[in-house]
């Protein structure tokens, strides 16, 4: 009861801070650098990870699909399967775990180390809101980067997969043949279904880990204890969430 | 790190995004997410077999264009199909749904038509036409498997689980099994007939291996077949004869048939008792001649006459002493 109680005050503070955050919209334009600051750090660095962990990704489905696809000959539709599971799902789920483990954790710790030598008050006291130059442009950076950071994924995916379909001796699909039963089977809503997934699970990420960060007392022990749990409920909600984001997606279609 | 090169490398960044978002959207779907190109064709149908929107639609296997939109129109449903510019559709082509692989992703199948007739314009309807869906293939496949289990079950009843005598395979395994020395011995007696036959032994063993035997026994076939015929005309005759004799034409038939005729025979008989009556009685000539034999010492005497007369006349012809004896008689 105590926990659910907890869980449930969490959430309030969280949509709290959401909605001062949003008052300050207006601000945004007179925040730009700071803005563009935190596209720097949330996508750009986080390029290379991206990169190289989907391009993998999409290697090992090409590989694992191959070898069971074999067994009842559709190894055709290898490219069906990696380009629909990398757009829908391992795409923007992918990306939302790096940057909840990359991203959230940084910000978590900047803002929990804020909080705890007190720098939050001194912006409190000099009636400056900490959501207006701390929360608001992380938000409106993640908003902006996941999609770009989703679609490369995607794309990373999709030619680690042609890759491996290509030059693996028992698979043996040519690149042609593969993107051909990748494009054969995608709509442009299987792209913009992981976009706005991707979206969500970025939204999320940053406004908890704002919160956790934020809500954070104590000491110095009390950083690590927040990221820890910043991080830990991010990946738990950008799991649960895919579930609920998908389903209410394929019902729109 | 200074502020302008971290604003230049997010902008690079999100353009960079951007782009390969486009690039990806404009593989995917032929940019139709820009811009409709090319005109629009309304395809009514019976039943769009899963048709939906984005579906390829093919010209001889070739794509021309795309299903903008499928909807439901009064009893019927509706594909609005967008068909690229500079692709020409007469007037008479006709439009189905098809099937591209049997694990169900459908397309619009356009026939050429007459190049010569005129072109459909934006808006125009096409022809169409139903196509035979899979799932009725397959459930008419159905019912007739399981017309044909049935009928299998009941052969299978037939010869495995049987009425109260047990089952076909049982009463011939019964059969086989009381009859075994029997057909063994049978089968030992056959094996020897057709080894003698083969050695040719035997009246049946010589007709199967010598050639003699045979061309003779052609020839007698041949002789019974022309024997044959030559009954079958004799039957035939005799045929005609019966039916004659039947409706009482030629002798015997008067005889059998005509009435008349039996009385006058009878009449005859009656004549021929009253004769020989007579006769018997000695009454008459010829009963004189019979009965009484004076007459036969007569002419006796007169044989004997005749005798001396011909030793007398010795020089004279056989004639003369035929005449005499005739004379003498009559």
């Amino acid at each position: 009861m105590k926990h659910l109680l907890a869980i449930i005050d969490s959430i309030g503070c969280a949509l709290v801070l959401l909605w001062r955050s949003a008052k300050h919209l207006g601000t945004l334009p007179r925040q730009f650098p700071r803005f563009i600051e935190q596209c720097y750090l949330i996508g750009y660095t986080s390029l290379p990870i991206v990169t190289i962990l989907l391009f993998f990704i999409g290697c090992v489905l090409a590989l694992q699909s191959g070898y069971s696809m074999e067994n009842f000959g559709a190894k055709q539709f290898i490219g069906t399967l990696v380009g629909l599971t990398m757009a829908r799902e391992l795409g923007p789920v992918m990306v939302a775990i790096l940057v909840a483990g990359r991203v959230g954790s940084a910000i978590t710790a900047e803002l929990a180390s804020m909080k705890v030598y007190q720098e939050i008050d001194a912006l409190v006291t000099m009636n400056i809101p900490p959501e207006r130059i701390l929360v608001l442009p992380r938000l409106a950076a993640i908003l902006v980067m996941m999609p770009v950071l989703t679609i490369i994924a995607d794309l990373c995916g999709w030619f680690g997969g042609a890759l491996v379909s290509q030059f693996t001796h028992s698979i043996s699909v040519d690149s042609e043949a593969y993107f051909t039963a990748l494009k054969a089977y995608m709509k442009p809503h299987d792209i913009t279904d992981g976009l706005i997934k991707a979206e969500v699970f970025g939204f999320v990420i940053v406004l908890v880990c704002c919160h956790i960060g934020l809500s954070t007392r104590g000491g110095p022990r009390e950083i690590g204890a927040s990221v820890t749990k910043a991080v830990v409920t991010s990946l738990i909600l950008i799991l649960v969430l895919d579930y609920f984001v998908t389903k209410a997606l394929l019902l729109a279609t | 790190m200074n502020n302008t090169s971290q604003t230049i490398r997010v902008g690079l960044f999100f353009l960079l995004g951007l782009a390969l978002a486009w690039i990806t959207f404009e593989s995917l779907n032929g940019g139709r997410i820009f811009k409709q190109q090319g005109y629009t064709l309304v395809a009514g149908f019976a039943n769009l077999k899963g048709l939906k929107t984005g579906d390829e639609v093919r010209m001889a296997g070739v794509k021309v264009g795309a299903v903008k939109l499928t909807r439901l129109a009064a009893h019927r449903v509706e594909a609005l199909i967008t068909i690229e510019p500079g692709t020409k559709i007469p007037n008479d082509a006709v439009a189905s749904v098809e099937q591209s692989s049997l694990l169900g992703s459908n397309y619009l199948g356009v026939t050429f038509g007459t190049p010569t007739n005129p072109l459909l314009q934006d808006g125009d309807e096409i022809k169409t036409k139903p196509t035979v869906d899979m799932s009725e293939v397959i459930a008419q496949l159905g019912s007739l498997g399981s017309k044909l289990e049935s009928v299998i079950g009941e052969v299978g009843q037939a010869l495995g689980t049987g009425g109260e005598n047990g089952n076909l395979f049982q009463r011939l395994d019964q059969l086989v099994t009381a009859n075994g020395p029997k057909l063994t011995e049978t089968i030992s007696n056959l094996q020897d007939i057709t080894a003698k036959i083969k050695n040719g032994d035997g009246t049946l063993g010589r007709l199967v291996n010598d050639p003699k035997m045979h061309d003779e026994l052609l020839a007698t076939v041949t002789e019974f077949k022309s024997a044959a015929a030559d009954a079958r005309t004799f039957m035939a005759d005799s045929k005609t004869i019966v039916a004659d004799l039947k409706s009482g034409r030629g002798t015997i038939g008067t005889l059998l048939y005509d009435e008349t005729t039996a009385a006058n025979l009878k009449i005859s008989m009656q004549n021929i008792r009253d004769v020989t009556t007579k006769i018997n009685s000695g009454q008459g000539t010829l009963g004189k001649l019979l009965a009484d034999d004076q007459l036969y010492r007569d002419a006796q005497g007169v044989m004997k006459k005749a005798d001396r007369a011909l030793d007398g006349l010795s020089d004279q012809g056989p004639i003369t002493a035929v005449g005499i004896v005739a004379n003498a008689l009559f």
